[in-house]
């Protein structure tokens, strides 16, 4: 694999359909407003990024689309389909599959088992097969192991396929977290600080796992990510919260100059 | 429609031809509800401080009372033996603390609970291996003579108890919301971390909170004691402190106190009224089955929190 | 040394997935399988066989059966006994009123029967988590207890309220009720045991177990990749009140010979409880190694003293119990959450190098 330096599939994927299509979303709990008429779009095998300070609704935003929040105004379309009040697990047999800020795996399993478990929805023996591990359960299971494998080569995680996660570093527990959320095989794929705390090294592999999914998978991405090089690098498109609103949305260029934007960063008073 | 008559009218007209027994139902059942409501508030105390919920809070209530029992049979007067299973209990917290709590820090709740159901066992065992398993009369002075209101007969022991409870429940709510200490504790019960960080030393936090439910244990196995002797069961039917807690919330003391209310007076009055229609004996599940049907309304409880979930 | 995994290469998929992957290993559980089928009814005492082995494989049908629940998927239960019982009810009430019906289906009916009563009390935990749930499935314990005392039906108006059970065969031996011969009766339940252990070990590494340890170790991440929590649950509620229900029937069919409460009281719920931790939870073995550790320690209490020419009063005996017990539980829960089964794979682990020190 190649490390690459050109921006990436976005550029041409800007012209591709819309994939997910959020409307005048408002978001609040009880008294506090954590999203105020948001509205974007996301093209298909593009990859968004969604950018802001602290607080800004960031999460909240993958929360909406993910089913985990249900916003009180607002539409979302996904795939064409207007979605309302979706559970999460909809979400993920719709093909949204995604990480977390805090990682959030599955303490007590192996780097193998947690990505088996991504692919819940492509395994539909019955309990009966189940139990006796005959027929199709166990060509299931061979056939779902042989993917995984594809997966663990990818992100080049081999070495630990049978060590329990709890016991992995951070930067190898993100990469286990990246292979579940692969291995659902998403359509949309909505990572939340893949890269928070990590070095230099582990970001430009961390990098070129997202490029070559974009690329190979043909899946879209959307990105959450304070790290403005990775971002003005990878994405072909940012859109940039702040308490809540939309501050701007466009091409790194344009998200570059602008004034609102290096205001709400760097705090200039108007 | 004869059973719907049963079940829906009959037991009314029984209620209105003769209120006074009613009357006398609601205040028994009142009575029971106020130990419910005594070991349910040592559930309270440590649940808001550590966040664990103490299985072990019912054998605490044993395990006093025996310590205490035993002591006085020992031929020690009550104003030594009191204080010295105050101390007793203090020791427990210690060790409780010393031993378990803090080598479980940042396990899953679960987890915890099921070590509290560990020290309960090993409570049980321990204090009956020192002061034997036999049922032990516990006389402290406390009135044992009736008062009559017309038809109404009430016992003077279980005002005494009414009493008694009242004013430690008032004693806390001072002593939380006025010490220093009472300060820390509700700090330490809203983010561990945070009261940390501003150096709120939580281990003698949770060593107080722990020797508060101690303390409170001994009130309630002396008040208990006093009615039925110190026994076994006293642990059994601390069991019952659980669906008071669902009813009531996990995190509030008037809600242990008024869910204690609910459901003594529910299932005495459920027992009486309803019992011989089902075959009697309904005292036995009518609480936790109350719970349950509770859980699927208001899973947070009268007077809990409600929790909002985040990734 | 001798007991190594180097050299054990897989080559396919299909080989690594084995339930015992490791050769040795293989042999080993094999070997065990023989050796309590064919050696043991030929070797041991019909006490042996009657009053230690037969309740220990029973109990240890219910504590796979609480670990499918607790282990697995995480859900605290102290209602075990009150599944138990309704397995025995059912049993009781499915073969007095099919005398014809083979017992093996009696059982698989009466484990059903369980299964939909656990469903019911499981339907809360999807609402409510942690030691919540500790309230409704005692709800469970004393409600389902109560129903079986009080309501005369469950054992056909029998005056005593404790109907024995009745006798019946499986090829032409008699398994059940006091006439059976003990080693019949110890084969039934050995059968039955290690096909319900296999079963469980391959629904624990298929799709459904996975399913279970993701609603276990963090149920929100696991709802958003794909696992609904509705069916997780109450399909681990149902599997594990499965197992409980036929080990309830076992129980009283195959071990006490009568139907009575007593036998299903909220203690058992705690011994199974106490089984499930110290063998370890989310551990098949550790449920065999726990059942047999809970039951077979008051017996050595009680017998040990006299071997050293000590009297020791039965009091005596339950206290000591009940702080071991206690204490092991924390000790357990502190230092090894994994139990005696990880006891066991540290053994193996050291075996594997021995006798060299690295």
């Amino acid at each position: 694999m190649t490390t690459r330096t050109t921006p990436c599939a976005g550029s041409e994927a800007a012209e591709t359909e819309v994939i997910l299509d959020l409307d005048d979303i408002s978001l609040s709990f009880g008294g506090v407003q954590a999203l105020e008429s948001i509205s974007f779009d996301i093209r298909r095998h593009e990859i968004r990024a969604i950018i802001g300070p602290n607080g800004a609704g960031k999460s909240s935003m993958l929360n909406v689309i993910n089913g985990f929040y249900h916003p009180q105004k607002g539409t979302i379309t996904y795939e064409g389909v207007v979605v309302k009040a979706m559970k999460p697990y909809h979400a993920a047999t719709r093909g949204i599959a995604r990480t977390f800020q805090n990682i959030a795996l599955f303490k007590g399993m192996s780097t193998l088992d947690n990505i088996m478990t991504g692919r819940v929805n492509h395994m539909h023996a019955g309990l009966l097969a189940q139990a006796l591990y005959i027929g199709k359960n166990r060509r299931e299971e061979i056939r779902n192991r042989e993917f995984v494998e594809t997966i663990i080569d990818f992100l080049e995680i081999q070495a630990i396929r049978n060590t329990p996660v709890g016991r992995l570093p951070y930067g190898l527990q993100k990469r286990v977290e990246l292979g579940r959320a692969l291995a659902a095989e998403p359509k949309l794929l909505l990572l939340d600080e893949p890269m928070a705390g990590m070095n230099l090294e582990e970001k430009q592999d961390m990098s070129r796992f997202m490029l070559d999914i974009n690329e190979q998978y043909g899946t879209t991405i959307a990105l959450i990510e304070h790290d403005m090089a990775v971002v003005m690098e990878l994405s072909s498109r940012i859109v940039v919260l702040d308490y809540g609103r939309k501050l701007a949305d466009g091409k790194p260029d344009e998200i570059r100059h602008n004034k609102d934007v290096i205001e709400a960063y760097l705090g200039v008073a108007n | 429609m004869d059973m719907l008559y049963n079940i829906l009218i009959a037991p009314f007209l029984e209620i209105a031809k003769s209120p006074s027994f009613f009357a006398e139902v609601v205040i028994g059942g009142l009575m029971s509800g106020v130990m419910y409501s005594l070991v349910a508030l040592g559930f309270v105390l440590i649940f808001k401080a550590s966040g664990v919920f103490n299985f072990a809070q019912g054998v605490m209530v044993l395990f006093a009372a025996l310590n205490f029992s035993g002591l006085l049979d020992a031929g020690l007067s009550i104003w030594l033996a009191f204080p010295l299973t105050v101390l007793i209990m203090v020791l427990l917290a210690w060790c409780i603390e010393r031993l378990v709590l803090s080598k479980l820090v940042n396990q899953q709740d679960i987890i915890l609970f099921m070590a509290t159901i560990g020290i309960g066992y090993f409570l049980q065992g321990f204090g009956e291996f020192l002061w034997t398993g036999n049922v032990r009369k516990l006389d402290v002075g406390i009135p044992q003579d009736a008062w009559f209101f017309g038809d109404i007969m009430i016992q003077q022991s279980d005002v005494f108890a009414a009493v008694v409870a009242g004013i430690l429940v008032i004693v806390l709510a001072l002593f939380f919301q006025y010490t220093r200490i009472g300060r820390a504790l509700r700090a330490v019960a809203d983010d561990h971390q945070a009261a940390m960080t501003v150096g709120i030393p939580l281990r003698s936090i949770w060593l107080i909170v722990w020797s508060v439910a101690g303390f409170v244990a001994l009130v309630a196995g002396i008040m208990w004691g006093s009615r039925v002797g110190v026994q076994f069961s006293l642990s059994v039917i601390a069991l019952k402190a659980l669906p008071v807690l669902i009813l009531g919330g996990f995190t509030s003391v008037p809600g242990a106190i008024i869910g204690g209310l609910i459901i003594g007076v529910g299932e005495k009055v459920a027992e009486i009224y309803w019992g011989p229609l089902f075959g009697g004996a309904i005292e036995e599940w009518f609480a936790y089955i109350l719970a349950m049907l509770f859980l699927f309304f208001r899973p947070q409880g009268l007077f809990g929190e409600r929790i909002i979930e985040r990734v | 040394m001798f007991y190594r995994e180097a050299g054990d290469f897989k080559t396919t998929y299909k080989a690594d997935q084995a339930i015992f992957p490791i050769a040795l290993d293989r042999w080993f559980v094999v070997t065990v399988v023989l050796v309590f089928l064919v050696v043991v009814p030929l070797l041991a005492s019909n006490y042996m066989l009657e009053s230690i082995l037969t309740p220990v494989l029973i109990l240890s049908i219910a504590a796979i059966g609480l670990n499918i629940l607790t282990g697995y998927a995480g859900q605290l239960s102290l209602g075990t006994g009150g599944f138990m019982a309704t397995g025995a009810y059912m049993a009781y009430k499915i073969s007095t009123a099919f005398p014809g019906l083979n017992i093996v289906f009696v059982l698989i009916a009466a484990g059903l029967c369980a299964a939909l009563v656990g469903i019911a009390f499981g339907v809360p935990s999807l609402r409510i988590k942690g030691f919540y749930l500790a309230v409704t499935t005692l709800a469970a314990q004393f409600f389902l207890l109560w129903l079986f005392t009080r309501v005369p039906w469950f054992v056909n108006n029998s005056i005593s309220g404790v109907p024995t059970a009745p006798p019946r065969k499986v090829f032409g031996f008699l398994v059940s009720s006091a006439d059976s011969d003990p080693i019949d009766r110890y084969l039934f339940v050995f059968i039955i045991t290690v096909v319900l252990a296999l079963v469980a070990k391959n629904l624990a590494r298929s799709r459904i177990g996975r399913m279970w340890m993701a609603i276990r170790d963090m149920d929100i991440a696991a709802e958003i990749i794909g696992i609904r929590p509705l069916t997780s649950k109450l399909t681990a509620f149902a599997i594990s009140s499965f197992y409980c229900g036929i080990a309830g029937a076992l129980w009283s069919f195959a071990y006490i010979n009568t139907v009575e409460p007593t036998a299903f009281d909220i203690n058992r719920s705690f011994e199974i409880l106490f089984m499930v931790i110290i063998g370890g939870l989310g551990s098949i073995l550790g449920s065999f190694l726990g059942a047999a550790f809970i039951f077979l320690f008051p017996i050595l209490l009680n017998v040990m003293p006299g071997w050293f020419g000590l009297e020791i009063s039965v009091t005596l005996v339950t206290q000591v119990e009940l702080m071991v017990f206690g204490g092991m539980m924390i000790f357990f829960l502190i230092v090894e959450p994994h139990g005696l089964a990880r006891l066991w794979s540290i053994g193996k682990e050291k075996l594997r190098l021995w006798p060299f020190p690295h």
